[in-house]
């Protein structure tokens, strides 16, 4: 089963509101936690976004696709960046989000990635 | 990292037989396809069955053999199958200037630098689309397409497999040096993801300007990007911590940097410059050359840097350029020097969009000892980086000054 685990909030936000220390132990933790799901082969894909500061929307103006930049969220509604694993059962999935919010103190989403059409109805 | 003998080999020999065959067949497309199923042929039968005696010719031929079955599948082109097959190939003399240009038909004009630099490194470095999609964190279908078009458009550009005119030659040379600089800056930067370099990456960019080097020996921009990669490349284990982290020129554990890398860089350096103007390259390789000779930052002759990017400046202009010598500028002449060059950089567009003009700003402020104004533009710089690694590298210095 696929999960995909989304992290919101912006990084830049929230290292301003730390210490030097705590960044350290935040990019020590990452690492060893990207590793850890890399060895036990359930990680598919871990992806931080740029600051939402630099996102742009497109949208439908009239008849035409328009790009504007923002949209400048409220920052903690803002993606900041994603993993998805591939593990057993949802109780796992659970157990690694836990595992990352007990250290950042942040919400994480879990949801599953939807699958392909059943072989035959 | 150590790669097997076999595919050594392999990579070694790839451009020599995909040029040899389309020097003679033509069809640089037919002929890429050709040589990388000769490739994989050689991948699988080799370390079990051992190297044949001319690895070339076994490579030549097989490859041959798949163009003449791809054409044979084709009847409407029967006739042509058929010259094919009575034509001997032709002797193997010119190995090193079909594999020079090769390098030149995969950086052709026409193509756009991402499509430059994957072709490149399938059709000259040997490299598989699964390898080199891998290397840009892009699904393989992806790179596939690209690759695949790439040699559409060399085939609708009309471009030729052979040496462009001597009066062509420097503007080509000079794309080809761009596309092997992407390609190391790709490794060593890692433009997108949370890995600060890869390292296949720079090894390969070393590899083909090696190659290219041994091609074009008299060209001074050729040896001065392969000092300026094998200079660079000398200080990467003291580049990040044991967790990732970048850490700066000036604090990294000298003792780490690679002394034999070092030496070659410099060598390589100290032979070409002087003969005739230096180009960027070189003038690059010169200053990381000053930097990877000081046995410490404190020790750094920064006069000699600053004076190299005084010539940059004039042989190559750019705000990056400018940005650089601001910093050299302040090691000589104080940190209220540096900043004054800055502020000539405010409003060009071309710095708009990226953190290092604050970046730079804010190491200058804090040298100048303007820690809030410092700490503002390490926290401006941070979110706009487009990586990772160093969006955490400028967050920890804005938090030391808090």
């Amino acid at each position: 089963m696929k999960y995909i685990l989304m992290m919101f909030g912006d990084q830049a936000s929230m290292a301003e509101m730390r210490s030097a220390e705590w960044i350290h132990e935040m990019i020590q933790f990452m690492q060893t936690l990207n590793a850890e799901l890399e060895a036990s082969g359930e990680l598919v894909a871990a992806i931080g976004l740029v600051d939402p500061s630099q996102a742009k929307t497109v949208r439908i103006a009239g008849a035409m696709p328009v790009s504007t930049d923002g949209p400048f969220a409220e920052s903690k509604e803002s993606l900041a960046g994603y993993w998805i694993v591939d593990v057993a059962d949802e109780a796992r999935a659970l157990a690694i989000a836990e595992h990352v919010v007990a250290f950042t103190e942040g919400p994480l989403e879990v949801r599953a990635v939807a699958d392909g059409p059943p072989p035959d109805l | 990292m150590s790669i097997p003998p076999v595919e050594d080999l392999l990579r070694e020999l790839a451009p020599q037989v995909l040029g040899a065959l389309t020097r003679r067949y033509g069809q640089f497309d037919a002929c890429e396809d050709a040589v990388q199923e000769a490739l994989l042929a050689a991948a699988l039968q080799w370390p079990a069955e051992g190297v044949p005696d001319q690895p070339r010719a076994w490579l030549t031929t097989v490859a041959s053999r798949r163009l003449v079955d791809e054409w044979r599948s084709e009847s409407a082109r029967r006739r042509r199958e058929e010259a094919v097959a009575l034509d001997p190939l032709p002797p193997e003399a010119s190995a090193t200037d079909d594999t020079l240009a090769l390098l030149l038909l995969c950086c052709h004009p026409s193509l756009s630098p991402p499509s430059q630099v994957a072709l490149t490194l399938r059709a000259v470095g040997g490299l598989t689309t699964a390898e080199i999609a891998k290397a840009f964190l892009v699904p393989e279908a992806t790179m596939a397409q690209r690759i695949s078009r790439a040699k559409q458009t060399i085939k609708h550009a009309g471009a030729s497999f052979e040496m462009p005119p001597p009066e062509e030659l420097p503007d080509r040379l000079r794309v080809a040096l761009h596309v092997l600089y992407l390609v190391f800056n790709e490794g060593y930067t890692s433009s997108s993801g949370a890995d600060l370099q890869r390292t296949d990456l720079t090894a390969e960019a070393i590899r083909l300007t090696r190659l290219l080097r041994g091609l074009a020996p008299a060209e001074g921009e050729v040896a001065g990007l392969l000092a300026l990669m094998l200079l660079t490349d000398a200080r990467r284990a003291a580049r990040s911590d044991a967790y990732g982290s970048l850490v700066p020129l000036a604090e990294q554990d000298r003792g780490l940097w690679e002394a034999g890398v070092i030496a070659e860089g410099v060598a390589l350096v100290t032979a070409t410059l002087g003969r005739g103007p230096a180009g960027p390259y070189q003038l690059q390789a010169a200053i990381a050359a000053v930097h990877d000779e000081a046995p410490s930052d404190a020790e750094t002759d920064w006069p000699q840097i600053l004076a190299l990017y005084d010539v940059l400046e004039r042989v190559s202009p750019s705000p990056i350029v400018t940005l650089n010598r601001a910093v050299a500028l302040a090691r000589v002449h104080g940190p209220l020097a540096g900043l004054a060059l800055l502020g000539t950089l405010d409003g060009d567009d071309r710095l708009a969009q990226t953190h290092r003009l604050d970046a730079v700003r804010g190491h200058l402020l804090e040298l100048a000892g303007d820690l809030p104004a410092a700490r503002e533009c390490y926290r401006r710089a941070a979110r706009k980086t487009g990586s990772l690694p160093e969006q955490r590298y400028l967050a920890v210095r804005a938090a030391r000054l808090s």
